[in-house]
């Protein structure tokens, strides 16, 4: 009911113009928030992949140089960075603004990093393009980075006091991801065999989008030193392909795991997502200040949407933010042409997709977390570059990206290609 | 026209004007402050006599008015639709300014109210949030909704039928809805025209009664009006400035007839209590035109074409311009008494005008 709402629907009267949620999502004005460079590095298994003895700082280096190249932006407009990462020790604060100095931004530009835990990559560029909206910073990076071979532990969460140990759902945020999503698979139903299909699927579909080359220009290859396991010698290898990625897995041969967290279980490591490397970033302006740069513009962001859920529960997050990000860009989810939903664990994003009536065709075309992995701070900054691109190879607009988040919350994001 | 009568709603821009259905003298204009973009609303009944019109009673509301509709059953009530998404039921007879009752269910602005005319135990409402209610003056909460699944603009109750109900949104449809029918999936839906028509494949597109082609898109439908002698015949106005005049029973048929001239959309219409053929039109364009749909007189045969026959809209005729008016026209309605052809309009220039149709013919 607010006045701008009526002065819009009372002009549309004026112009004719239509006015459904979908046309209007379409629409370019120039206070938009529109991307003009997003990438990924490769994305590579936990204690074995390319990244293994690469710091996370690295990692983003090499990416927020990538942008730098790629867009070819004057790096001292950029005013602002933001990075999500999760597991850093201190919140990466530190080796993140050394990070972006070697990236070549000059010390003009602010860096923090923030942790929203898996929706931390979507949470930067969220707060990026607040800050450009509210008319705090003009250009900014919205990035995410993880580098869970030198950092995953169980040094990630602190003890728990008495205090919180005392609060039963307080306590039950500590509860590993793992035995959680396995009693949700039970409550709700999800059998083995349907998270093996959807698990085997996001494998199949990944497979061919790598051999067509489809990740090509989300991903900016980084060259690392890489100590051989074998020979112990340390060399420099370039990485740009994601090396998580198994051809020839199929339902039966995810069917014959054992199950992980529990005996008569049915999550185990072919259907949940991979433990992974990798950093992504993405540059954000409004459409007045990236036609003034002479910036191309790959799309643009519309409405994001945080939601809370019970901790127990944190995968049916996207199942709940999902819904309220749509009645935030005013559209349904016919009006979206892909969906990239992290795949934490296959019961979850199963679920919540089935929940949604999600047809299986319109999510994570290219494959998901399952295949490919999930860098838990890179995997919000992550989806924008793979949807974005994807919607873009097949003239499609509407995208949503969205995640389950630890600890019982769910984010989803709204953003169309261009 | 020297005999215009005229009454001034300072600080606010009407929305609506009615006449009551119980006296000649008696009238009311639903107004906001602001152009009803952010502000108050007030409701005035107004009283017209020797020394012209004068302000009875006025009612002050929160959020803006849009609409408004006399009851049927008690000639001092009257309902009113809030940009609040409220519906209010104010007594001119009540010594306070408050509503005697409180509608609020709409999650959006209420757009439109119109009272069942037959039964006269009912009202229903129409609001942005996609849905029309219907509900009883002395119960609080609705009776039923019937979901329209985008901005329902105007609702009216058939004249002829306390059924029968229709509305028009923004998608370009005009639903009909028959509560006789078992609420079934379809929530009593029983017709969904779409206003614009719809190209039959086979046929060429259709052509007016002067030869030029009728072409036309989807629009948003602002208004419509069922006639008050044709039990099936509606006319609908909105975005493309045109207004149609449709027969329910053929929801594909196309208009029967339209009338081309206002330059802005279309924001109200009314049927004539007392002739058949003629409505009059409130738009955006700051006119309020008076018509003939064209469909009473001789059509002239159209002109022959080669080869093909196409569908043939017959075209109305305008009949006057009122164009006192200086901003957005956006209330008109026709007295239900006297001679026949005294109208009142109502427009953003903070004025209501009391004025006989007859003088616009004579020019």
């Amino acid at each position: 009911m607010g006045a701008l709402d009526r002065l819009s629907q009372l002009g549309n009267q004026i112009s004719g113009v239509s006015v459904s949620g979908k046309a209007k999502l379409l629409e370019k004005n120039p206070d938009d928030i529109v991307v003009t460079c997003a990438l990924r590095t490769a994305i590579t298994k936990g204690g074995k992949g390319g990244f293994k003895d690469t710091y996370a700082a690295d990692l983003m280096a090499g990416a927020l140089k990538g942008v730098i190249e790629r867009s070819g932006i004057n790096p001292a407009l950029v005013e602002d960075i933001v990075v999500g990462t999760v597991l850093a020790p201190g919140g990466g604060a530190t080796e993140m603004r050394a990070a972006s100095l070697v990236a070549g931004f000059p010390e003009s530009t602010a860096v923090h990093t923030l942790n929203r835990q898996c929706s931390s990559g979507l949470q930067a560029c969220v707060d990026i393009a607040n800050a450009i909206r509210a008319g705090m910073i003009e250009i900014g990076i919205g990035a995410g980075v993880e580098s869970m071979s030198t950092q995953y532990g169980p040094a990630a969460v602190s003890e728990f006091s008495e205090l919180l140990e005392s609060h039963q759902e307080a306590a039950n945020c500590k509860v590993p991801m793992g035995v959680l999503s396995e009693q949700m698979a039970k409550a709700r139903n999800i059998s083995r065999a349907s998270q093996d299909a959807f698990a085997a699927h996001s494998f199949q579909k990944a497979v061919k989008a790598q051999a067509a080359g489809l990740f090509k220009e989300e991903i900016h290859p980084l060259k690392v030193k890489f100590e051989d396991p074998k020979s112990g010698e340390t060399k420099e290898i370039v990485v740009d392909r994601d090396d998580g990625i198994r051809d020839g897995v199929t339902a039966e041969s995810l069917g014959k795991i054992r199950p992980a967290f529990a005996k008569d279980g049915s999550i185990h490591a072919g259907n949940a997502s991979q433990v992974s490397d990798g950093a992504a970033a993405v540059l954000l302006m409004k459409r007045s200040t990236a036609e003034r740069l002479g910036q191309p513009i790959l799309g643009k962001y519309v409405a994001a949407s945080v939601v809370g859920v019970p901790p127990l529960l944190m995968g049916v997050g996207p199942w709940k933010a999902i819904p309220k990000v749509f009645e935030l860009a005013g559209i349904n989810k016919d009006d979206v042409d892909i969906f990239e939903i992290n795949e934490a664990f296959a019961s979850q994003c199963l679920w919540c997709a089935n929940e949604l009536g999600i047809p299986a065709e319109k999510i994570n075309p290219k494959g998901g977390a399952i295949a490919f992995g999930h860098p838990l701070g890179c995997t919000g900054a992550r989806q924008v570059s793979t949807l974005l691109y994807e919607l873009k190879r097949r003239g499609q607009k509407v995208g949503v990206t969205s995640m389950c988040v630890g600890t019982g919350m769910g984010m989803a994001a709204v953003w169309v290609a261009e | 026209m020297a005999s215009m009568l005229e009454f001034r709603t300072p600080g606010f821009n009407p929305y609506a004007v009615k006449y009551s259905p119980y006296y000649d003298s008696r009238l009311a204009v639903a107004a906001s402050a602001n152009y009803g973009i952010v502000g108050n609303g007030r409701l005035f009944v107004l009283g017209l006599g020797p020394g012209g019109i004068q302000a009875e009673k006025t009612f002050d509301t929160n959020d803006a008015l849009y609409d408004l509709a006399w009851s049927e059953i008690n000639e001092n009530q009257l309902i009113v639709a809030g940009g609040d998404g409220s519906l209010k039921l104010f007594d001119i007879t009540t010594p306070d300014e408050f509503p005697v009752m409180n509608f609020h269910e709409h999650k959006r602005e209420a757009f439109s109210v119109c009272w069942n005319p037959i039964a006269k135990d009912t009202f229903i409402s129409s609001s942005w949030d996609g849905t029309v209610k219907i509900w009883s003056p002395s119960r609080p909460s609705s009776l039923k909704t019937l979901p329209i699944g985008n901005c329902a603009y105007s609702a009216c109750f058939s004249p002829t039928n306390p059924s029968i109900i229709s509305c028009v949104s923004s998608d370009s449809h005009l639903r009909i809805f028959d509560l006789r029918t078992p609420v079934s999936a379809k929530y009593h839906l029983v017709s969904l025209i779409p206003v614009h028509g719809v190209p039959e494949p086979q046929q060429p597109p259709p052509v007016l009664s002067n030869g030029e082609r009728f072409l036309s898109q989807p629009s948003e439908v602002l208004t419509h009006d069922w006639n008050k002698y044709r039990d099936t015949v509606v006319a609908t106005g909105g975005v493309d400035r045109h207004v149609r005049v449709l027969d329910v029973r053929n929801p594909r048929g196309g208009p029967l007839s339209v009338l081309l001239g206002h330059e802005y959309a279309v924001r109200r219409l009314a049927w004539s209590p007392n002739a058949s053929d003629v409505l009059a039109s409130a738009s955006y364009d700051m006119t309020v035109r008076v018509w003939s749909d064209g469909l009473m007189m001789p059509n002239a045969p159209p002109p022959p074409l080669p080869e093909q026959k196409p569908p043939v809209i017959a075209m109305g005729t305008q009949l006057g311009v009122m164009n006192r008016h200086s901003e957005f026209a956006t209330g008109v309605d026709w007295c239900l008494f006297g001679t026949g052809g005294w109208l009142a309009s109502a427009g953003w220039d903070q004025r209501v005008l009391v004025w006989d149709a007859h003088t616009l013919l004579r020019g």
